[in-house]
């Protein structure tokens, strides 16, 4: 269970993520969505405890830290430099299975777990290929092998299906059902309602403040998304300090 | 006499007969491969000037260490790696807790270091001092500063093994090593430490100004001939190592100055492997045949 | 091209004028820039209190390598008369001197001895003999003669008592020599600068390196010279004050021979030391080579 207790976690003084509370319940399958710049990625990094919060408090058990695996925007990561495909897909074993953290070498299990991996992405045969050579669509397969070798209790994807392809799209979101269905903890940052419709049952509306955190039917009411859209996507030059301590978040029943 | 003689006298003879010969060879063996792997991940990391401006760094240190104990080889050494460190710190601290990037703060503080060098060096000591402090001799390798090649060299190669993948991760993928809690940090600041004793080994058996080119031309030239890390790496050892015997033959054959002699080769090397290498060069360029294969 | 003399000119030369002229009335201390330490030293030998001797190239310090700061410039253009070396020892000095606008004569002081050559140029370390010492002190002496006439006769009697102290060294110097048999007369530095020594006292010295220390060595010298130490089997080496000595301990090492001690060519030692002014400078020397060259050593 992963709970926030009236978080906000800031860039400088302007709140990305404003007074939110709630849990991820152990298990669940939840897509982050909102407008651009309603502070999804950052909730990403203060779950991952890259960013202190503000204000409150972000509690996880003891057990997972350490043990959640976190897909990036592909921008983040530099295509150019010259590693292939399966050094990459075998950086899973720091904290997966093997555990091989920083220092020890992989031995021919490790390397099998990893062609595994890669083939459960449909990407087999391609280990030894740059990354820089490879497609969009592609190179999310190939972090998607890296998480499963991860095989980490939580995890966390940030905008994992831009620019991608329908195929791919289809093929990793049925990684996503069967990891759920193996009782991690999924948390997806997503543009795509529809998607979000088809395949998460809960669903958290940020746009900065939390508009509503529950079922997915029930968060997705034209009501909430309006008052998403309408909270300004600019930052206000010279807004107020703020004093309220926690604004009330319409609760919906789980 | 047969070519297998004439050979042996031009390429083996000169380090048979001089001591002074093997010695320079060793130490620049010994640079060569704790170099090639230093410099690769340097080119790969887009820190190649920051190289030189490291190497501009150490001046102060050394300045003062010269000043104050006299052209002692562990004093200057110590000097010169206490002062780029310092460099190195304080940029990395500049560009961590103010908006100024990390090639801005690091300009910043080397001009200082240079400057701070030159003007202690001119009001306690003159000309000639700085001349000495600047340029190392390869032919003049004693026991103390092969030691220190040597020595830097093993220590090099052994933590670059032990930190080879945080250190790699932390090029192309920080996110992931702060996800598993790899302390990039760290790993950055010891790759840090490990460029600066390089750079003051090279110092010692070259010069500053020279240490940069071993360090770096092999490794650029590396980048035509090679993809994976670990190909650059080692052919960028093996161009530094044959270009240094290469220079040193050129400096005894001829009677070319031993540090320009080497350097420029490998300048050469990199000018010849710009326009044949197999990839990333010109003859890739335009040259390459045009083929495809089936879909 | 004539020069319209600007304000700024215009002041400076009013600021120095009154300096100047001071400094040139027959009963004030002339003033003299002296290029480097060895001939300030000589210069104040003869001149005693008529003259203020400042060095551009102090003690310890290289000349081949120096780099003039904009007080030296003032000095020359407040000096009485100024005093090089020549021979192509001071590549800076005109320039210097031009562009510090100085009126001062120029007092070259090794004209009138016999040069030698060394590779095509010619060797500019005339004051390493003692013999043409002798005639560095006579053409100073004639400058200051010229410049300072009311001291004449105390300026000649400083100068002949200097010269016979610098021909007595002389003399010393050449019957202890005379006792070590020719052959055994083989010595190297890292400094080309003691060729007129050698001519001058009959020994045969030679060099790593070029005389100018700008210039670096190559694995061919090093070679060449650590394969004639050992076939001639030379037995001393010798590290002057201002060039690298790491080299000359790797070539000593390697050839076998030993270390010597330390030489002065270009420039005196600090104040204080063994070799703070000229005489003692070259009786240092000499005692230094002959300590080398005792038979059972």
């Amino acid at each position: 269970m992963i709970t926030l207790d009236n978080v906000t976690l800031c860039h400088r003084d302007r709140p990305a993520v404003h007074h939110l509370s709630g849990q991820f319940a152990p298990g669940s399958l939840t897509a982050i969505v909102g407008p651009n710049g309603a502070g999804k990625s950052t909730l990403l990094g203060g779950l991952m405890g890259r960013i202190a919060p503000s204000t409150g408090q972000i509690s996880l058990p003891p057990r997972l830290a350490g043990h959640i695996a976190y897909l990036p925007q592909q921008a983040d990561i530099d295509r150019s430099f010259p590693v292939s495909v399966l050094d990459v897909v075998m950086l899973g074993h720091w904290t997966g299975p093997g555990r091989l953290g920083a220092w020890r070498a992989a031995g021919a299990v490790q390397r099998a777990q990893a062609q595994q991996a890669l083939a459960a992405v449909g990407l087999a045969g391609l280990e030894r290929r740059a990354i820089g050579e490879l497609s969009a669509g592609q190179f999310q397969r190939v972090l998607f092998a890296r998480l499963l070798l991860q095989d980490a209790p939580v995890i966390l994807l940030d905008e994992p299906f831009n620019a991608i392809d329908e195929r791919t799209t289809a093929d990793l979101l049925a990684l996503l059902h069967r990891w759920h269905g193996e009782g991690r903890t999924v948390v997806a940052v997503l543009h795509d309602l529809a998607q979000v419709r088809a395949h998460f049952p809960r669903t958290l509306l940020l746009a900065r403040e939390p508009i509503a955190w529950g079922p997915t039917a029930e968060v997705l009411q034209p009501g909430h998304l309006q008052r998403a859209s309408l909270q300004a996507t600019h930052w206000e030059a010279q807004a107020p300090w703020c004093e309220v301590p926690a604004p009330a978040v319409p609760r919906v029943a789980a | 006499m047969t070519l297998l003689a004439s050979l042996h006298a031009a390429l083996v003879q000169p380090f048979v007969e001089f001591g002074f010969m093997r010695r320079a060879l060793v130490a620049c063996l010994a640079l060569g491969l704790s170099c090639g792997p230093v410099g690769t991940l340097l080119v790969l990391r887009r820190m190649s000037l920051a190289g030189d401006a490291m190497a501009h760094a150490l001046l102060p240190g050394a300045a003062v260490a010269f000043l104050l104990v006299g052209l002692s080889l562990p004093a200057m050494s110590l000097g010169a790696f206490i002062a780029a460190l310092a460099v190195a710190a304080l940029a990395g601290g500049v560009a961590r807790f103010t908006a100024q990037r990390e090639d801005a703060s690091l300009a910043g503080f080397y001009l200082i270091a240079l400057a701070g060098g030159v003007m202690l060096i001119s009001l306690r000591g003159n000309s000639v001092d700085l001349m000495r402090v600047l340029f190392g001799s390869i032919l003049a390798v004693d026991d103390a500063a092969l030691l220190l090649v040597a020595g830097v060299a093993s220590a090099s190669l052994l933590l670059l093994a032990l930190v080879w993948r945080p250190l790699l991760v932390e090029c192309f993928d920080p996110g992931f090593l702060r996800a598993v809690g790899g302390r990039g940090a760290l790993h950055h600041q010891l790759f840090l430490v490990l460029l600066v004793a390089n750079l003051v080994a090279g110092f010692q058996a070259l010069g500053t100004l020279m240490a940069v080119g071993l360090l770096m031309l092999p490794a650029i030239a590396a980048r035509c001939w090679a993809h994976s890390v670990a190909q650059l790496s080692v052919i960028a050892c093996a161009i530094a190592a044959a270009c240094g015997y290469g220079g040193l033959l050129l400096s005894y054959h001829a009677g070319l100055p031993s540090g320009p002699s080497i350097v420029l080769l490998a300048g050469a090397v990199y000018l010849v492997s710009l326009v044949v290498g197999t990839r990333d060069s010109l003859r890739a360029r335009f040259f390459t045949a045009h083929r495809h294969r089936v879909a | 091209m004539t020069r319209r003399p600007n304000r700024r000119q215009a002041l400076a030369a009013a600021w120095a004028l009154p300096t100047w002229a001071a400094a040139q009335t027959p009963t004030a201390r002339l003033q003299v820039v002296a290029s480097f330490s060895l001939l300030a030293d000589m210069v104040a030998v003869v001149g005693g209190d008529a003259v203020q001797v400042h060095a551009l190239v102090g003690p310890d310090a290289d000349a081949h390598a120096f780099t003039p700061a904009p007080a030296d410039a003032q000095r020359l253009a407040q000096a009485g008369l100024i005093v090089v070396n020549g021979l192509g020892f001071e590549g800076w000095i005109d320039r210097l001197v031009r562009a510090s606008g100085s009126k001062a004569p120029v007092l070259v002081a090794s004209q009138g001895i016999a040069v030698r050559a060394l590779g095509q140029q010619v060797d500019p370390h005339a004051w390493q003999s003692l013999v043409a010492a002798q005639r560095y002190v006579e053409n100073i002496r004639a400058a200051l003669v010229a410049a300072r006439p009311a001291q004449a006769a105390a300026i000649n009697t400083r100068a002949a008592a200097y010269t016979r102290e610098l021909a007595a060294l002389d003399a010393s110097v050449r019957s202890r020599l005379a006792a070590i048999p020719a052959d055994q007369r083989k010595l190297v530095t890292s400094h080309d600068a003691f060729g007129y020594l050698a001519d001058a006292w009959g020994l045969d010295m030679r060099a790593a390196q070029g005389w100018t220390t700008a210039g670096e060595a190559s694995a061919a010298d090093v070679a060449r010279l650590i394969r004639q130490l050992k076939a001639q089997r030379v037995r001393a080496l010798f590290v002057e004050n201002i060039s690298d000595p790491r080299l000359v301990q790797r070539i000593a090492r390697e050839a076998g021979a030993t270390l010597g001690g330390t030489l002065y060519s270009d420039a005196l030692s600090p104040p204080g030391s063994q070799a703070d002014t000229y005489l003692k400078l070259m009786a240092h020397n000499a005692n230094t080579l002959l300590a080398a060259l005792q038979p059972g050593r």
